[in-house]
């Protein structure tokens, strides 16, 4: 038996059989039970692991239909909705579907089940929780006779209201539903008539899914399991055979797939896909799973073997035909259905489609985006970058490593202006528009260090007089005599973004200490004046000093912060 | 009397080398690389197999001491940018005649700098495709040590353009190779660059396979301590050298001191070579007009090398 701790003392939140079988009911004072029923076993309720057990039941529950929503909080928090709509069929039709549901969560999970079918998804609560029979189909159109002899808890109403309706001698869902709702809008909280019109089908209820809903779906059961990762991928590239129709159809790539592993005991592991550019290929898919899977083959576990697998396309992009290729859209008859289908429509986005991928280099551009694919599965998804310029003078601020993208590979040679918009974008920090006009602009002009230290190193240094250039200088335990240095070079703190963060600064003040303390180091940053230097033997490096001296600082201090090649 | 044969003899056994030397590469099979991409200065390309660095090989940049590694580094990305821009092998070759290589230079192997049969098939992109495809580089997460991380504007100085380099960041050793190979074998970028610390001669051999079936270049920084033995093509190693400076004492252009340690079907030399950033060009520090001022320069390369 569970308890929960309420208002008066603990009262009983679940029971099982030999405790109902004694005579406890749910809601009761925990006090009580004790005094009906001795050895009582009492637990504390672990919301926590519920709703953990419930999505993971919700999860698995997604081999009949992608739809599944777990039960929030108001509606009690312990099943869950299927939209089934369409795959009943699948099934043998919503009684056979029902069945092998609840069978299956008899034999997975031990639980038994009430499951309702109905239009709308009050309608369906109320008949799994209400209702005499276990399984029940209910009619479209027949909810409001079906409703009526149940009690208003059938509603899914707050526990106030619901003894408030009795109080008022509304026992059952059709006296309600007879009366006018005037009055009840004026007494009740608008979520009162907003049950009923949910329940009735008059008002739409959304339902959350718990795996955002896939744009094509298939999915395979099989009669024995499979261990295999070769016998996964297999499969998983015959899901991805039948999902190539569809896409064809409808002109469209996946951009980002969900392979779906039902296992025997119940649990569901999950494998994601995102691709740089929209594919079809079904090798492409097959050898970015085998590699994903190679480097997952560590956390995942087959357990008993997998009864079911799915692979679902999550993102779709349109993928336009192209001529370079034996395609079944070549296929003149394909066209012509096309264009007797949906005519001007289709054929705008595909010729704006053939301006982008030029047939001569698309192959390259489409195999560059399959080894970033196979690159990224393995060595994880940050692992595949490229250097984007951002206007900034600090030489440490000035670049960002980005992800590379689809666009990224598509970008015209070097020199082509990009937009602003695209600039801005891919800069995160990225403050004036002016200042970063294109990418091949953005690149700094002047001379810069081949490697740059993650930060700059301080170093002991002779100069001649405080302002002037280096004479001999000591970094990592190597003195360095300078044979010549070329500079300075100034780079003062960039003032303009001082002034932004100002007034925040004050305003916030104290409320994030970290953050407060990088914005006074950035308030105090100094003017640092860039030397190229180079010693006896030709090695040459990036030092500045940090502070005007005199103005800024009396004692000017020293970093190496860059190697030349 | 003897004078003529002993005359014709040589001639004969510097045709018959010369010949052997020519067949060579075809029987490792060599031949299969499209196409060779020379670095423009023929003093040293002359060296080199076909006349330049060979596409479809395995090639070696070491540094000559731990703190040259930027220099190697920098080397490897003037590879990068001759072998990415179109238009380069247009450029005529200049300091011809003035080497100071130590290598022996040989008039009669002159000829190997011209390939005589055409490449097997037409080499698979025309010039504009070549210029753009992606330059990838793998390198482990830790980036190059103590010698910092890649810098794009530095890039951008050396005359690369960073937005071409896609950069490929991985946690072991394992997947560096994993990922240097794959990228070879998908052919989908215009050459692979990267580094590894350690490389047996079996992974070597595979890397070497692996580019001559995709025909494209594989450029390894080393460390500066490598000895092993490796199935590499060629194997260079860079050293520093004071850089050229304009007549107002400004550092115009670097000067690298580049030894061809190891190559296959060519021959060893040492050089001292500016680099161009500008005109992505190598010329010889003895090719400058101050002819004081490349003495100096020489001398003290070849200072180094006695030393060396």
């Amino acid at each position: 038996m569970l308890a929960v701790a309420a208002a008066g003392g603990p009262r009983i939140a679940a029971l099982n059989e030999a405790a109902e079988a004694a005579g406890l009911k749910l809601g009761a004072p925990l006090a009580d039970a004790r005094a009906q029923a001795e050895s009582l076993q009492v637990r504390a309720v672990d919301p926590t692991a519920d709703s953990a057990a419930l999505r993971r039941v919700a999860l698995w529950a997604t081999r009949y239909t992608p739809t599944a929503s777990p039960w929030g909080e108001e509606n009690s928090a312990d099943g869950f909705f299927l939209d089934i709509e369409g795959a009943a069929h699948l099934f043998g039709g919503e009684k056979m579907l029902i069945a092998d549901l609840a069978s299956r969560l008899q034999q997975n999970f031990g639980l038994p089940a009430r499951i309702a079918v109905a239009a709308t998804p009050g309608a369906a609560w109320a008949l799994s929780r209400f209702h005499t029979a276990p399984l029940t189909v209910l009619p479209s159109g027949d909810e409001a006779a079906a409703l009526a002899p149940f009690p208003v808890e059938a509603l899914r109403l707050t526990a106030e209201t619901c003894t408030a309706l009795r109080r008022l001698g509304f026992k059952s869902v059709g006296a309600l539903l007879d009366q006018p709702r005037a009055p009840f809008a004026a007494r009740f909280p608008a979520e009162f008539l907003r049950r009923i019109d949910q329940a009735l089908g008059r008002l739409d209820e959304p339902l959350v899914p718990i795996v955002a809903p896939p744009v094509y779906h298939s999915l395979r059961y099989l009669l024995e399991p499979i261990f295999t990762q070769d016998a996964v991928v297999a499969l998983a590239s015959r899901l991805m055979h039948t999902l190539v129709h569809v896409l064809t159809r409808d002109d469209v790539g996946a951009r980002a797939l969900r392979l779906s592993l039902y296992r025997v005991d119940g649990a569901v592991e999950t494998v994601d896909i995102g691709l740089t550019l929209p594919t079809r290929s079904v090798t492409h898919v097959a050898r970015l799973l085998d590699l994903k899977l190679e480097a997952l083959a560590a956390t995942q576990d087959a357990g008993f073997g997998f009864e079911a697998v799915g692979l679902a396309v999550i993102r779709a992009e349109p993928m336009p035909a192209r001529q370079s290729k034996l395609d079944i859209d070549c296929h003149p008859e394909v066209q012509a259905q096309r264009a007797l289908g949906d005519g001007p429509a289709s054929s705008a986005p595909s010729f704006a489609g053939h301006l982008r991928w030029p047939p001569q280099d698309g192959d390259d551009v489409e195999r560059c985006a399959a080894l970033i694919d196979a690159l990224r599965q393995r060595l994880g998804p940050h692992s595949v970058r490229r250097f984007e310029a951002v206007a900034s003078h600090i030489p440490e601020r000035a670049e960002i490593l980005s992800l590379v993208d689809g666009e990224a590979l598509q970008s015209p040679p070097p020199g082509r202006r990009r937009s602003t918009a695209d600039s801005r974008r891919a800069g995160g920090s990225c403050t004036n528009d002016e200042a970063k006009t294109g990418h091949g602009e953005a690149w700094e002009q002047t001379r810069r260090p081949l490697l740059l230290l993650p930060r700059a190193e301080p170093t002991e240094v002779t100069a001649l007089v405080p302002d002037g250039p280096p004479r001999r200088f000591c970094w990592r335990g190597v003195t360095y005599e300078v044979a010549g240095a070329q500079g300075p070079e100034r780079i003062a703190s960039e003032w303009w973004l001082l002034r932004t963060l100002n007034p925040s600064a004050h305003s916030r003040d104290g409320e994030d200490p970290i953050l407060n303390g990088a914005k006074a180091e950035r308030q105090q940053a100094l003017t640092r004046d860039y030397y190229l230097v180079e010693d006896a033997d030709g090695h040459r490096f990036w030092l500045y000093r940090e502070g005007l001296y005199g103005r800024e600082t009396t004692a000017a201090r020293w970093f190496v912060h860059g190697l030349f090649a | 009397m003897a004078q003529p044969s002993a005359f014709s003899v040589m001639r004969n056994r510097a045709a018959v080398a010369e010949e052997l030397r020519r067949l060579l590469p075809r029987m490792e099979e060599d031949f299969r690389a499209a196409r060779t991409v020379p670095l423009g200065l023929s003093v040293i390309d002359r060296h080199l197999p076909r006349g330049g660095l060979s596409c479809g090989a395995l090639h070696e940049v070491v540094p000559e001491t731990q703190g040259t590694t930027p220099t190697a580094f920098g080397f490897i990305a003037a590879l990068l940018i001759r072998l990415s821009t179109p238009a380069i092998s247009s450029i005529p070759p200049c300091g011809e005649g003035l080497g100071v290589g130590v290598g022996r230079p040989s008039a009669g192997l002159d000829a190997l700098r011209q390939p005589r049969d055409p490449p097997p098939y037409p080499p698979p992109q025309g010039g504009r495709e070549r210029g753009r495809r992606p330059l990838f580089f793998v390198m482990p997460r830790y980036g190059l040590g103590p010698h910092g991380r890649l810098h794009g504007h530095g890039l951008g100085t050396l005359g690369l353009d960073p937005a071409r380099l896609i950069l490929v960041e991985t946690a072991h050793r394992r997947d560096t190779l994993w990922a240097m190979e794959e990228a070879l074998r998908s052919r989908a970028p215009l050459a692979v660059a990267g580094m590894i610390d350690k490389l047996e001669l079996k992974l070597s051999q595979r890397l070497q396979l692996a580019a001559v079936d995709a025909g494209l270049p594989l450029l390894l920084l080393r460390p500066a301590s490598t000895l092993e033995s490796s199935a590499a093509a060629t194997r260079w190693r860079i050293g520093t050298a004071k850089a050229a400076r304009d007549r107002f004492g400004l550092i115009a252009r670097a000067r690298w001191h580049l030894t061809l340690e190891r190559c296959r079907n060519g021959r060893p030399g040492e050089w001292m070579v500016e680099y161009d950033h500008v005109a992505h060009r190598f010329s010889l520090v003895a090719a400058l007009a101050d002819p004081a001022l490349s003495r100096g320069a020489g001398e003290q390369a070849f200072g180094k090398t006695r030393r060396a």
